[in-house]
């Protein structure tokens, strides 16, 4: 019975009354108006009637009226004609009403028939004529017809507006009820969120339903939730196993160092090895905390004109000794002049990351190629290889953290490269693009917005 | 707390290690160094490493002392950590140079972010190093710092045999041409004129091209490999030396 406190069921309940109330007086507006019109409409009838009954001759005057009569099957009509003393001469009317007098309006008076005792009198709009040898003429007409009308419209009040109020009230009740249902699931499967267990959602249908969709709403948020938090506890997870083994193995170096070194030098061996391992963390977290800078960074006030072309060369100058000592062929095409508006240090960091990157995954007699181009989206910074590429299903993979294809489980590397470029492109509003194997392609899309026209700089 | 965990995770070096190469003890003799770092243990590797190498060290763990100490004994160069206790160390330098200090500072700093290596250079500051460093990269910026290279007129730059000319571009050992591609030139020319002074990766990095960033690949490595395959010849005495787990070095052949 709560329900009948719940804010959706008073309203119900008053939207109800309301109906109720508006439909009685409508039926009432409508009944008295109906009334009126017969009413009126007898009276006007009786008139004429009795208009016409005064102007026939006396004699024929009876045989008139017993025709009128007879040809009346419902029984509505009433006429009658007494004397000066009141008695009866003809028609149906046993008595003449001491109320209605002659020459009055139309008006409701009590009538007796004849043949059915007093008990039968009815209220009838009648009028009363003196007629001109003396006699009194009544003519009536039962306006009981006006009652039955107001019987259907109470009946079809009854009928129409108690179920009607009824079915609100219980409709008011489910809506409250079903209402009170969803919250209380939403509620436990809230909870059951707010206990840790992510995978729940919100009950919700497939119906345009503002409850539905707040329930959508809210589902695409847990998802959403949810993807970051396993992210974040899987980031936690890699960034915990790979400090862990370089430093695992610093500490074993130097405790072996330590017990079985016989002389200085086999000591700062140990020394230097452990010293790696450390270092490899410090550059881990290093990357971690750079990565963390450049995504919460709004730098663009510290942006300026970039010549992209001049920077592709000075990549290709750093990198091409090493492509050479690895055999393959590095190659840069940038003749044009393009500039965009960015942050010079972190364009070439990303650029000579995926260079580096090219490099590392390309095998032997292989080549990488840096390119700039003009395309119709913008300026393009392409890097192609003949590596291994990447394929459609580590597509989303290679950006997430510490990701490293189990292809090249044994290159070294931190795994944190692509997001490094990914966060600096991000942030300079441009559009990374990884093209999927054989062969690497990486795109960095440069909007044309963000194109500073090489004669501004004139 | 965090600030003071990231603060002791100075890489101390050991220092026999870096001990191993001589660096010059006789110049730094009597040379002052005044280091303003609120870190206890961090100040003392530096000062212990710093002494060993013949500093003479002068130690403030407050940023208002470490400015008097700075106006009162005149050091040669300053360490000034950014986060200090009394006075941020930033605006020590900049009041120092407000006087017309121009004493050469190393700036530290724990904070990474990406402009404040520029605000701390643009504040008055000759270097920046980012905690947590290895105290021979600490050291070998201090040299560098106390042995700027003059800015000469001089069109060719000697170091024993090698020969450097700035206008034609070219190089020599004794008699021998060296050929040398242009970024081979920066390189070798960057080492000249810091010739006897240790060169960390990350100095060559930053100086000779321009990056801000460590890459994965040991680009240095590669790029001091042709250079020197070039420079120090079959039969040549090294010129040219790698100091394990620190940088390089550019010496005349004996």
């Amino acid at each position: 019975m709560q329900f009948i406190r719940s804010n959706t069921f008073h309203w119900a309940a008053a939207l109800a009354g309301l109906f109720a109330i508006f439909v009685t007086i409508l039926f009432g507006f409508i009944y008295f108006k109906i009334d009126d019109y017969l009413i009126a409409r007898s009276d006007q009838m009786i008139t004429t009637q009795v208009n016409f009954f005064a102007r026939v001759p006396p004699d024929r005057l009876i045989g008139a009226l017993d025709d009128y009569l007879r040809q009346d099957s419902r029984g509505v009509h009433f006429a009658g004609v007494f004397d000066a003393k009141g008695d009866r001469l003809a028609g149906n009317v046993a008595r003449r009403p001491a109320e209605l007098e002659t020459g009055a309006a139309v008006k409701s008076v009590r009538i007796t028939q004849v043949d059915s005792g007093d008990a039968d009198n009815s209220l009838v709009r009648a009028v009363a004529r003196s007629l001109d040898d003396g006699n009194v003429l009544l003519i009536g007409r039962n306006v009981d017809e006006t009652r039955e009308i107001s019987r259907v419209v109470g009946a079809a009040l009854a009928l129409g507006l108690l179920p009607a109020f009824c079915f609100l009230l219980l409709a008011g009740a489910w809506l409250s009820v079903r209402a009170q249902r969803r919250v209380e699931e939403v509620n436990l499967r809230v909870q059951r969120i707010v206990a840790g267990d992510l995978r729940e959602r919100l009950p919700h249908r497939n119906i345009d339903e503002p409850f539905s969709r707040l329930a959508a709403i809210v589902n695409g948020m847990l998802d959403e939730l949810e993807t970051t938090i396993n992210a974040l506890a899987g980031v936690g997870n890699d960034i915990a196993h790979d400090l862990r083994t370089p430093l695992t193995r610093a500490r074993l170096t130097l405790e072996r160092g330590r017990t079985n070194a016989t002389s200085l030098e086999q000591l700062q061996e140990a020394a230097d090895k452990a010293i790696a391992g450390i270092d490899q963390s410090l550059s881990i977290v290093t990357a971690l905390l750079r990565l963390a800078e450049i995504e919460n960074s709004r730098r663009s006030s510290a942006f300026g004109s970039v010549a992209l072309d001049e920077m592709l060369h000075e990549v290709f100058d750093m990198y091409e000794p090493i492509a050479e000592d690895k055999g393959i062929a590095l190659s840069v095409s940038a003749s044009s002049r393009l500039r965009v508006r960015g942050d010079r240090d972190l364009l070439l960091e990303a650029v000579a990351n995926l260079v580096d990157n090219a490099i590392k995954f390309t095998p032997e007699n292989g080549a990488v190629r840096l390119e700039l181009l003009r395309g119709e989206e913008g300026i393009i910074l392409r890097v192609t290889d003949t590596g291994p590429g990447i394929s459609d299903q580590e597509h989303d993979a290679v950006l997430r953290r510490f990701y490293r294809s189990d292809k090249i489980r044994n290159t070294p590397g931190v795994g944190l490269g692509l997001n490094l470029v990914s966060a600096i492109v991000k942030l300079h509003g441009f559009r990374l693009i990884i093209h999927s194997g054989p062969g690497g392609r990486v795109e960095i899309i440069c909007p044309d917005e963000q194109t500073v026209r090489a004669q501004d700089q004139c | 707390m965090a600030l003071s965990a990231s603060r002791r995770m100075v890489v101390a070096e050991p220092s026999q290690a870096a001990r191993g190469y001589p660096c010059g003890n006789r110049t730094n003799l009597m040379t002052k160094v005044l280091l303003i770092e609120d870190d206890d243990e961090t100040a003392g590797e530096i000062a212990a490493e710093l002494t060993d190498r013949g500093f003479e060290v002068e130690w403030s763990s407050n940023g208002l002392e470490g400015l008097a100490k700075a106006r009162d004994l005149k050091p040669d160069a300053m360490i000034v950590d950014r986060l200090l206790p009394g006075m941020d160390g930033l605006t020590v330098i900049e009041s120092l140079r407000k006087d017309q200090v121009r004493t050469p500072v190393l700036v530290l700093s724990a904070l990474g972010a990406i402009d404040d290596r520029v605000r701390g250079l643009r504040m008055g500051g000759d270097d920046y190093l980012t905690k947590p460093f290895a105290v021979v990269e600490l050291v070998a910026r201090i040299e560098a710092l106390l042995r700027r290279p003059a800015e000469t007129r001089e069109t060719t730059l000697r170091v024993g045999q090698l020969e450097l000319d700035l206008i034609e571009r070219t190089a020599r050992r004794g008699d021998r041409k060296i050929d040398l591609l242009p970024r081979e030139f920066r390189l070798l020319e960057y080492m000249m004129r810091r010739s006897d002074q240790l060169l960390t990766r990350a100095m060559l990095l930053e100086e000779v091209w321009n990056y801000k960033f460590v890459p994965a690949t040991n680009l240095v490595d590669v790029h001091m490999g042709r250079v020197r395959h070039k420079v120090d010849g079959p039969g040549d005495t090294p010129m040219i030396h790698n100091i394990r787990g620190a940088g390089f070095i550019l010496r005349a052949a004996a």
